[in-house]
């Protein structure tokens, strides 16, 4: 195993779903939470970066949105940044606070993940909600992200004979996760029958396919892992990150039901941490619609090419099987406020890692994975987290 | 001697009470551009001016979208006007120094000879199975004023004379849903608020839309598309060179249907007008690929594996103004 790079010494989160709180409210639960959560405590005046994931969607405070996070987290001064790769931002921050940590800029990082998208009508939700995705041919078809992702769906399920009960099984899956969350967007179960059953939003993809729009914050307190123990016994590591980029349209690149900027950023946060697949212990991974947990499977290297359906058919991706995948809920049960998204897969690493998350705690996980994905693959970060 | 190159001619796929009729994303622009790109053919260039006369009424038509679409060498000659009938537009048409000629039917008025756009089909695609309606039918619309017996008329005698080669598309008629709107609103004057696609970045998706533009690498032989001036294998922007893409024979490669509500905002207007939509990803050559919203088509008929063909056709509207994409249609199995 490779170096700590940093560690996680706090984390918050507000619940997920149609909130009434607004921004400031949410960052303000979520920093609370994370201030709060550090076992010794934490002098605000080491805190010497802040970062702040978010969309801005509906046009929240689009520019200069940091400022509102530093007032909110009481760090007047603090140098801060708003980072933004649409659904990835939040994965993408935490890399930005682990490369200040290890470049000396600050003893202790702030990062902060928020959207609020609940509150504008149907129609700017549409609109906002395909602002990320690639314009000039995806848009100008009329599709957003469900439309792309519905195609590539379409081409898997062909490709691999895979048929939809592969799809369904991943939300029936996440949904009981979900049920166990108490910060989850939808906390009930579904069944199969019924995944199968639900409305085409994009066929083949079903309403129970597609992740929620919802309000949400989660946050994070980070730094130098050799000073850790000062503010906790129990802190959570980041051993190795990994980013990439890919064509922002999906037309571009040769296979479509392959992210190649999940491949690379998982290969490159595997090898930084130095870290062999089979030593974590459970995945969080970027599952914004079904079929996208099935090609995150076989991206980074836990299932064969067209396997990973059989995989979560065979249970192995339950808490209770080999390979636990998003026992938090996922995107899909959970919710998935774009610039909170990240943030919240590390709140939950940190959570399993210490053994404080309840009745959905895991058997004693040493290591874990986030994936983060921004829109249909054009952006990936991955990030490699261990207790000791 | 024909003096001109080639001609090109298409007919709408729908058809009402006996006549071919523009389907709702089809306008007098569409018809024409299609008809165009028939002319210059597959990957084509005109090699030099290109002489576009419209016949009949061309108010319709939005010449300078016309001009953009054939290219900057393009002559457009509206004036032939409400008066001229194809016969005599050909004649003034060959007169000219220009390379090429393009005749495109309009919308309004049945201008057009009917047994000259008989000859044309029968020239271009001897087996276009035509089933229009009465023998030049008051009121119908542009070139479906096609004689139910066109197949036996005599192709005029100057025509023959003039015109070297015709490319013509007609597919079968399809019975146009009751459902459906004819014709569509006026275009919406909402404005884009920036990332709605601002007209700025519409134009610049313009060459490859409208002419299906890719580029090849000439260090590596990649193809690129649509053509940003920088090779995708090797990143060398020098050495490249534009290249057309085929108009017919793509292949579907991964395909949705959008449940109504599931369309981004701006199609909110075609969804109410003609319900929802699909959309294919296409294979049109090696290394060029494109998202294609599914027009002429009934749901599910195209599949992954199907082979297409692809249309300029009406998209959505902003800012006054309608925006133009090109669309996948169904190509009958070779």
């Amino acid at each position: 195993m490779g170096a700590h790079r940093a560690a996680v010494i706090g984390a918050g989160h507000t619940r997920f779903g149609a909130l009434p709180d607004g921004p400031r409210a949410l960052l303000r639960g979520a920093v609370d939470g994370a201030f709060g959560s550090v076992d010794q405590g934490v002098d605000r005046a080491r805190v010497g970066r802040a970062y702040l994931a978010t969309l801005g969607f509906g046009g929240w405070q689009i520019g200069n949105s940091s400022a509102v996070l530093a007032e909110e987290a009481g760090l007047p001064g603090v140098a801060a940044v708003r980072v933004e790769n649409a659904c990835a931002s939040g994965g993408f921050a935490v890399h930005a606070a682990v490369a200040a940590i290890a470049a000396g800029d600050a003893e202790v990082v702030l990062v902060a993940g928020l959207e609020k998208m609940t509150d504008v009508s149907n129609a700017r939700r549409r609109y906002w909600l395909g602002v990320s995705g690639e314009t000039d041919w995806e848009r100008q078809a009329g599709l957003t992200f469900a439309g792309v992702y519905g195609m590539i769906a379409s081409r898997y399920l062909a490709l691999h004979n895979v048929g939809p009960e592969a799809l369904a099984e991943v939300a029936v899956k996440n949904h009981a996760n979900g049920a166990r969350n108490p910060n989850a967007h939808f906390q009930k179960p579904v069944s199969r029958e019924a995944a199968l059953a639900a409305p085409r939003v994009a066929d083949p993809l079903g309403l129970y396919d597609c992740c929620p729009v919802s309000d949400g914050a989660a946050a994070l307190l980070l730094c130098a892992p050799e000073a850790a123990r000062e503010f906790t016994d129990r802190p959570v590591y980041i051993d190795g990150t990994g980013a990439a980029s890919d064509r922002l349209a999906v037309q571009e690149r040769p296979e479509p039901t392959r992210f190649e900027a999940t491949r690379q950023a998982g290969e490159a946060a595997l090898r930084s941490a130095r870290c062999e697949r089979s030593a974590l212990s459970f995945l969080e991974l970027h599952d914004c619609f079904t079929i996208a947990e099935l090609l995150a499977l076989e991206d980074l290297g836990f299932a064969p090419r067209g396997g990973a359906g059989a995989m979560t058919l065979a249970g192995e991706t339950r808490p209770d099987g080999p390979l636990p995948v998003n026992p938090d809920g996922g995107l899909k049960a959970k919710g998935h406020p774009i610039g909170a998204t990240g943030v919240s897969q590390a709140y939950e690493v940190f959570l399993q890692l210490r053994g404080d998350a309840g009745v959905r705690q895991l058997r004693s996980p040493t290591r874990a994975m986030t994936h983060n994905v921004g829109g249909a693959g054009a952006t990936a970060a991955v990030t490699i987290f261990s207790k000791e | 001697m024909a003096s001109l190159v080639r001609v090109g001619v298409y007919v709408p796929v729908w058809e009402r009470g006996g006549h071919r009729v523009p389907g709702p994303d089809e306008d007098a622009f569409t018809l024409a551009a299609t008809a165009v790109e028939r002319a210059i053919g597959d990957g084509g260039d005109p090699r030099g001016p290109i002489w576009v006369d419209l016949v009949g009424d061309a108010g319709g038509i939005d010449l300078a979208a016309l001009s953009a679409f054939v290219g900057p060498d393009a002559e457009i000659h509206p004036s032939s006007g409400a008066d001229a009938d194809l016969v005599s537009v050909v004649r003034s048409a060959a007169a000219s120094p220009a390379d090429g000629l393009v005749v495109a039917a309009d919308l309004g008025r049945a201008a057009v000879d009917a047994g000259a756009v008989a000859w044309l089909f029968a020239a271009g695609a001897p087996t276009v199975p035509y089933a229009g309606g009465a023998d030049s039918a008051p009121g119908a619309r542009g070139p479906v004023a096609l004689a139910r017996s066109w197949a036996a008329r005599a192709a005029p005698a100057e025509l023959r004379r003039w015109v070297g080669d015709v490319a013509s598309i007609a597919s079968e008629a399809r019975p146009l849903p009751t459902e459906v709107a004819p014709t569509a609103a006026p275009p919406s004057r909402a404005v884009s608020e920036g990332a709605l696609v601002p007209r700025p970045q519409y134009l610049e998706a313009v060459p490859g839309h409208w002419r299906f533009r890719a580029e090849r690498c000439s260090h590596c032989g990649r193809i690129g598309f649509p053509a940003r001036g920088r090779c995708r294998e090797c990143g060398r922007d020098d050495g490249l060179a534009e290249v057309g893409l085929p108009l017919d024979g793509g292949t579907v490669v991964a395909t949705t249907w959008i449940g109504k509500g599931g369309q981004p905002t701006e199609f909110d207007p075609q969804v109410e007008a003609t319900g929802s939509f699909g959309v294919a990803l296409v294979d049109l050559a090696p290394g060029a690929r494109a998202t294609l919203q599914i027009t002429d088509a009934a749901p599910g008929e195209l599949r992954i594996g199907s082979r297409v063909g692809t249309r300029l056709r009406r998209s959505y509207s902003l800012e006054g103004e309608w925006r133009y994409a090109r669309k996948a249609v169904p190509l009958p199995a070779r």
